[in-house]
């Protein structure tokens, strides 16, 4: 007690002194650790942003006032404070920390680790570099707990789906909110065509530059982004000048890809002839009296019911053509470049780098390549005034594949769809371009253009200025983010899609501007030692301006001619503009009493947003969290055992606008037109009370660390209720419009996450550690709009459906009840599983088959071996729980002539009923018709699977003999991606990895890849 | 120490130039659209939406390909060989609620004409005459509309009564309709033609025949009252066109060109498709051709279609073989689409009013043999019988998507004549399959909407 009251004394007068006698000196010293000098320290002084970093030999110098107390710090090593006293002169030693005081970047701040309230996950730059993939969200699959994330192709650049904790809006977007260097970001798909590859915007950003990406889930870290963080919010920051000699890092990588997985295998000619026969013999061998031999012999008699494909097969030779191997880019390359350099002096510090990506798909006709150019540049003005702007800009190039549904003139689809009996070639080795019944994907790889190319240029500025008042600080920043994108199409006239318009192209041409402008006031008020606040006032304008023009034409003059200039009739121009614009202020405090025993956050946030009616254009949105670390309450402190235990809780509301523009309006537009003339079209219903989405979150969090964090993980439980949702609500079609946006309906998600980390082995040579994550979402539709009836308003498809009680686009459909033992008719319950069976797909009703296509159990793995400069990191990530669906099912496992004689069955429908008597097979008998569309059980499997993300083996070279051949540092890897999966449904064959509809795609799958590389610093 | 100062003032000056930002602010750009509040003042602004509303009967859902299609494939005409796939479901009769045919663009083109309809007139500056005759076409237009709805989804030919809810506002109090009875349906059908004949005038005759005119609403009316079996109707209708002297049958030696050329003399309406504006890949003469393995091609002409013809007939030259598959060669000619889709055409009218006279004890053969009489075929002989009529309609009107409903007006089955038809049996009158399901969107919207049966 005495010394408690002493200190408190010691306080006061130490506080006493600053008052009455603050006065600047220059304080200057050394900083060292073990090995010697180090530079790179920040030294600040306590309680302001002034501050600087050690040189390269250690050095540093700073004002500081009598009293002020002075922070070193390290990554890696333990902060150490020092208060000035008479002395001009600190010298520090510093020591290596095994407990890491992480700081954590949330995007408009940052926080120690330890004084988090909210739910994160931070992923540092060494867990990004080195992974060469085109779009940086790739790396967060399987390092956070509750992420699901699927690529909606394996093309290089296409966007991938990434949902944090389940889904929270039914017709407004479920993507999360990017924030890049403190600033809101958009970056969707920005491809033009929404049939051919898609496009993410993120691809341009080179993932070299960055510094660490932060998840944020829970509302108290996503408020300050409150009014778009509904979905959760990723934070990327980028690389930052270090200053210090000028050093050098030069990475590359170069590697080979091929399908994670080899997809489901096609019939053979002969197989698909078979099974032709079959068919025949079965619809009309009673009819017309022959038996199953004579099946071919009446085939061939009725050319004008049946064709002549087998007799034209049969006369050349019955040449088997494996399309699959011919559409595949074996072994396709991947390699990536980068080189940085980074320095400084004591008031400046600057990063650049450049950088080269190029990326060649696992499928002929489509490869992605990007350059990249960063300067970053912090230069102190004045003490009080620092200057910071990061500027990179990207050009992307992107050949992408007509992929979006089944298109004939897809590669990826002409392997299911084109039958194996049609010669790719000529006899004279030519490429076979019209004998194929779709266009051979050889000519049309050779022939026809699909191409992005993307230009995006971002630029971050701002300055602070430490005002007179003291421990107030400005921040004024403006960041623009410009982007332009060129799409060029073309189809050949000789054969495919413009072989009907003798040739026909399509270029789009846009440029969107996004302007955000940031002001805010920091103020950091230390009651005393133990009760200290950080205030932060915020004011931002967000403002996006899009402008897009388009031309195709047809009848092109001549052959190897693809620019609109040779477009003998021009038949669209066409342009628009449209903008958006967000207002926000933003308010928040953090308390951390106690030496941050205790912690309180509290956020409030009010945005206007241009989508919705001014009277409803405004939202508040708010959360509050707080912390207990109780490792530092004397109960604890001594304990051996345990070393961190902190309980954090939050609660906060968020929301979400992520809705088409100009929704609230009822509006006529004029896009089409009639006879020539301009024509008037009612566009949208309208409401003129749309308003925000709104999303209330509970989150709990207990994280511990075990014998000096030997042992450390966290366990958290979350439930998330959306409001007022923005809906989509159907209309009767009678009304003229399909649906309406309305703010109607609840959902709610909720799980339990955990996360651990053992560190098996901890010594200088030998170290081993193993992590792993575990999150479980449930998701439930809570309530709907209801029609003049009081009815619920359901939204139901052939599969899936939306409806209170169930998930969201739950599986809901016809139940496959297996094969007719007795005539081989395909057989379903009329009403679910137990129910009589029938074999008329119309008389079976749709019921409710269990789950959705969310996964309810995800799991990341990762272990960590290193041994005298060896090392071997390894990742997985498990999705389970989910169930998906096999979409173009009608073609290739049809029982009739889809798969005969139109087009090419999978192998699987060779277990098929074939006579009286068979059982247990999964196929009915083949018939002489065209089926239509019947979406039913038998294709909708389980989706749970493992994957083996990333493996790598390398060697950090150690000093000496980097030293040796005079560079800093010297590292030699192999990379190998997604080289296992796991799948548990065996009759899954497509690969597991679908985007977040559930539906198997005729898309190229992600890649499997061994990437070797290189890093030098010098 | 000054130039600091300027610093500081450019930071102030800059931060609060940006700080202000109020609700309207927010205001976001209208550039190709306009609020519908306040954009109807001028009859200009109805000719837009009346041009939308013609734009809106183009699509490939409907008039664009779909309508004429699936009452093609569903008959003793043509099959779907599925060389894309498309229409075969339609041609097997294996449809379900979760396709919802040209339903929701039937209805969107009649929210259009109530848009024109529920405009007064008077009120608006402009040519307040040519106003009330473009109310008169959308009058036309809503009856067309629901004529197409009510003969595709009403329940006539599958045993019940209900027809399809008639709309008659935009946006109007009850956004969840009932389905009105077939009977209802028909009465307000012809009710909308006769207020369409009223209000349009004929010194406002579109020679484009790209948009209707008086006489289109007669003879959309003696197509209507065929179809219900109203007699009398259909003579007092067909003889008003035909006495507005303004269509000739086409001449013998025009009957193949005549489908390339748009505003024949035999048009009475017709929709507009250009170079421009098509449906491309969507349309009708993509899905009747491959041309050469550039189209989907899709729909075959039964191989037994050749015979129908007797030899001299000119109609016979809209035939022809790609390879060994016989085709629809001549009608919608232009691969690209760009030919005009033909609504109504006079000799629709002359055969309705024979039919009409048939069914009265007139005298039909005088009047269907003014079809024969410029076709090169033989002139029909009494006795003259229903089938002659229904035959002759066939070999006019083959590939226009009139043969679905002659057969089941006349309460017929659909017959398996071929090996090359999708069904696998005949589907017998009355059977469920002969009227479309109900869209399962508009059962999950509208709890007062009922399904047909067998759906």
């Amino acid at each position: 007690m005495k010394t408690k009251f002493n200190g408190i004394l010691t306080l006061l007068l130490v506080l006493l002194v600053q008052i009455t006698f603050a006065q600047e000196k220059t304080i200057s010293g050394t900083v060292s650790d073990e090995t010697g000098p180090l530079p790179g320290v920040n030294v600040i002084v306590k309680g302001t942003t002034s501050g600087t970093q050690t040189d390269f030999d250690g050095k540093y110098t700073l004002k500081a006032s009598v009293g002020d107390v002075i922070v070193f710090s390290y990554v890696g090593m333990t902060t150490q404070e020092k208060t000035v006293g008479a002395s001009n002169t600190i010298n520090v030693t510093m020591e290596g920390s095994n407990v890491l005081e992480e700081v954590v970047i949330l995007g408009y701040g940052s926080q120690r680790k330890t004084e988090l309230t909210g739910s994160t996950v931070q992923i540092k730059s060494d867990e990004i570099e080195q992974v060469p993939v085109a779009s940086v969200d790739a790396v967060l699959q399987g390092k956070v707990a509750g992420l699901v994330m699927n690529g909606e192709s394996g093309t290089p650049g296409s966007t991938t789906d990434i949902r944090i904790r389940g889904v929270s809006s039914i017709t407004a977007g479920n993507e999360p909110l990017y924030v890049i260097d403190g600033v809101p970001m958009t970056n969707d798909n920005v491809s033009a065509t929404s049939s051919g590859s898609s496009f993410s915007a993120l691809a341009s950003i080179n993932s070299a530059n960055i510094e660490s990406i932060t998840v944020l889930k829970d509302a108290s870290a996503t408020a300050a982004y409150g009014a778009r963080g509904a979905n959760g919010v990723i934070v990327i920051t980028t690389k930052s000048g270090k200053s210090g000699k000028t050093s050098f890092n030069f990475s590359s990588s170069y590697g080979f890809q091929n399908d994670a997985t080899d997809g489901p295998q096609v019939l053979t000619g002969a197989e698909r002839e078979m099974l032709f026969y079959e068919a025949i013999y079965n619809s009309y061998g009673t009819a017309y009296g022959f038996d199953e031999a004579g099946a071919q012999a009446f085939y061939e008699a009725n050319p004008g019911a049946f064709g002549t494909d087998y007799v034209v097969w049969n006369a050349n030779g019955r040449q088997e053509t494996d399309w699959q191997k011919l559409i595949t880019n074996k072994d396709a390359p991947v390699q990536e470049y980068n080189i940085s350099a980074t320095g400084g002096d004591e008031d400046y510090s600057f990063y650049t780098s450049l950088g080269y990506f190029k990326q060649e798909a696992t499928v002929i006709g489509s490869d992605f390549d990007r350059i990249t150019g960063t300067v970053n540049f912090d230069k102190d003005f004045t003490d009080k005034i620092k200057f910071s702007t990061k500027n990179s800009a990207s050009h992307s190039y992107q050949d992408g594949l007509l992929e979006a549904s089944a298109y004939f003139s897809s590669p990826r689809a002409v392997k299911f769809f084109n039958p194996s009996i049609e010669p790719a070639y000529n006899e004279d080795g030519s490429i076979n371009i019209f004998g194929t019944s779709l266009p051979n994907p050889l000519w049309i790889a050779q022939e026809d253009i699909d191409e992005s190319k993307f230009t995006r240029i971002l630029s971050n500025n701002s300055i602070n200025w430490q005002t007179p008042v003291e421990n107030l600080s400005f921040t004024s920043r403006v960041n623009i983010d410009y982007q332009v994108y060129n799409y060029k199409r073309y189809r050949n006239p000789v054969r495919g899609d413009g072989a009907g318009d003798n040739g026909y192209g399509w270029q789009a041409h846009s440029n969107n501007a996004i302007y955000v402008f940031q002001n805010s006031l920091d103020y950091t008020y230390e009651l005393n030692d133990d009760h200290k606040f950080d205030f932060k006032v915020l004011q931002e304008w967000q403002k996006s301006r899009y402008y897009y023009l388009e031309a195709d034409g047809d009848n092109f003059a001549d052959v190897g001619l693809t620019n609109l200039a040779s477009a003998g009739n021009p038949t669209t121009a066409n342009s628009f503009f449209t903008d958006w614009a967000v207002a926000s202020y933003l308010g928040t405090v953090h308390y951390s009493a106690f030496d941050s025993k205790y912690v309180l956050d509290a956020t409030y946030r009010r945005e206007g947003s241009s989508r919705f009616a001014k009277a409803k254009r405004w939202g508040d949105f708010w959360s509050v969290g707080g912390a207990w670390n109780m490792h530092k309450e004397n109960f604890l402190a001594d304990s051996d055992l345990i070393n961190n235990l902190k309980l954090r809780a939050s609660y906060g509301v968020t929301g979400n606008a992520n809705i088409a523009i100009n929704q609230y309006q009822a509006l006529f537009s004029f896009g089409t037109d009639y006879a020539g003339e301009g024509a008037t079209s009612p566009s949208t219903f309208g409401n003129n009370d749309l308003s925000w989405e709104t999303s209330h979150t509970l989150d709990l969090g207990l994280e511990f660390g075990l014998f000096q964090n030997r042992i450390s993980g966290s366990f958290g439980y979350f439930r998330r209720e959306s409001k007022d949702l923005l809906l989509d609500v159907p209309l009767s079609l009678t009304t003229g419009f399909t649906s309406q946006t309305r703010n109607i309906g609840r959902m709610e998600n909720k799980g339990f996450e955990l996360e651990m980390n053992f560190n098996i082995i901890q010594s200088e040579d030998f170290n081993l550690s193993l992590g792993g994550n575990l999150a479980t979402t449930k998701n439930e539709v809570l309530e709907l709009a209801k029609d003049g009836n009081g009815e619920e308003i359901n939204i139901t498809t052939s599969t899936r459906r939306v409806e209170t009680g169930h998930p969201v686009y739950g599986w809901y459909m016809r139940e496959w009840a297996g094969v007719d033992p007795a005539n081989g008719d395909e057989l379903w319950y009329v009403d679910g599983k137990g129910s009589a069976t029938t074999n008329d797909y119309n008389a079976a009703n749709q019921v409710w088959m269990g789950g959705s296509a969310i996964p309810k159990v995800t799991a990341g793995m990762n272990i960590h071996v290193d041994f005298k400069g060896f090392f071997l990191d390894a990742n997985g990530y498990y999705a389970g729980g989910h169930k998906v669906y096999e979409d173009w099912a009608r073609y290739t496992n049809g029982t009739d002539f889809f798969t005969t004689a139109y087009y090419q069955g999978v192998d699987a429908i060779l277990d098929r009923w074939q006579q009286p008597g068979d059982t247990g097979v999964r196929f009915g008998r083949f018939r002489a018709t065209t089926d239509p569309w019947r979406l039913h059980s038998k294709f909708l499997y389980a989706g749970d699977y493992l994957r083996i993300k990333n493996v790598t083996f390398g060697h950090d070279f150690n000093s000496e003999i980097a030293e040796s051949i005079g560079i800093d540092g010297l590292r030699l890897f192999v990379r190998g991606t997604n080289l296992f999966t796991w799948v548990k449904d065996d009759l899954l064959k497509f690969d597991p990895e679908i985007d977040s509809g559930g539906f198997t795609s005729l898309t190229t799958p992600p890649v499997k890849s061994i990437i070797f590389g290189i890093n030098v610093k010098f | 120490m000054k130039k600091i100062n300027i610093l500081y003032t450019l930071l102030f000056i800059f931060s609060i130039s940006f700080t202000s930002c109020s609700t309207d602010d927010l205001d976001p750009s209208l550039e190709q659209n306009k609020s519908v509040e306040g954009s109807i003042v001028d009859v200009n602004n109805i000719y837009g939406i009346l041009k939308g509303a013609y734009s809106q009967m183009t699509v490939s859902g409907y008039y664009g390909r779909d309508i004429i299609i699936t009452n093609e494939v569903r008959t003793d005409n043509c099959f779907s060989n599925g060389n894309s796939g498309r229409f075969t479901t339609q041609a097997s009769f294996t449809y379900t609620a979760n396709t919802g045919y040209f339903w929701d663009e039937a209805y969107s083109t009649i929210a259009r004409a109530n848009i024109i309809i529920g405009t007064d007139v008077s009120t608006l500056t402009g040519d307040q005459d040519f106003g009330l005759h473009m109310q008169g076409q959308a009058y036309a237009m809503r009856a067309l509309a629901h004529f197409d709805l009510v003969r595709q989804y009403g329940q006539q030919h599958t045993g019940g009564t209900l027809g399809v809810p008639y709309v008659t506002e935009f946006k109007g109090d009850n956004l969840y309709p009932a389905r009105n009875t077939v009977t209802e349906v028909k009465d307000l059908i012809m009710a909308d033609l006769a207020t369409a004949f009223s209000l349009m005038d004929d010194s406002y005759y579109d020679a484009s025949k790209e948009f209707m005119s008086k006489y289109t609403a007669k003879a959309l009316e003696s197509r209507v009252a065929v179809y219900f079996g109203d007699w009398p109707a259909a003579k007092l209708a067909a003889e008003a066109v035909i006495g507005s002297n303004l269509y000739s049958v086409i001449a013998e030696g025009d009957y193949v060109s005549s489908w390339g050329q748009d505003g024949s003399s035999n048009s009475i309406f017709e929709l507009a498709f250009n170079s421009t504006d098509n449906q491309g890949i969507n349309g009708l003469a993509y899905i009747y051709r491959t041309t050469g393995g550039g189209s989907y091609g899709d729909v075959q002409v039964l191989d037994d279609v050749i015979n129908l013809y007797e030899s001299g007939d000119v109609r016979a030259n809209i035939l022809g073989y790609e390879g060994t598959m016989l085709r629809n060669l001549g009608k919608f000619p232009d691969n690209q689409g760009y030919d005009n889709v033909s609504i109504i055409r006079y000799e629709e009218v002359i055969l309705n009013y024979a039919e009409a006279l048939f069914e009265t004890s007139g005298d039909a053969l005088t009047e269907i043999n003014k079809i024969t009489s410029k076709r090169g075929a033989s002139a029909y002989t009494a006795p003259l019988t229903k089938d002659d009529i229904l035959n002759e309609r066939r070999k006019e009107l083959i590939f226009e998507g009139f043969r679905y409903d002659d057969l089941l007006r006349t309460g017929q089955d659909i017959e398996k004549t071929s090996l090359q038809q999708n069904f696998l049996a005949t589907i017998p009158y009355g059977d469920p399959r002969l009227a479309w399901p109900i869209p399962q969107s508009e059962m999950d919207a509208n709890s007062n909407m009922v399904q047909n049966t067998g759906f």
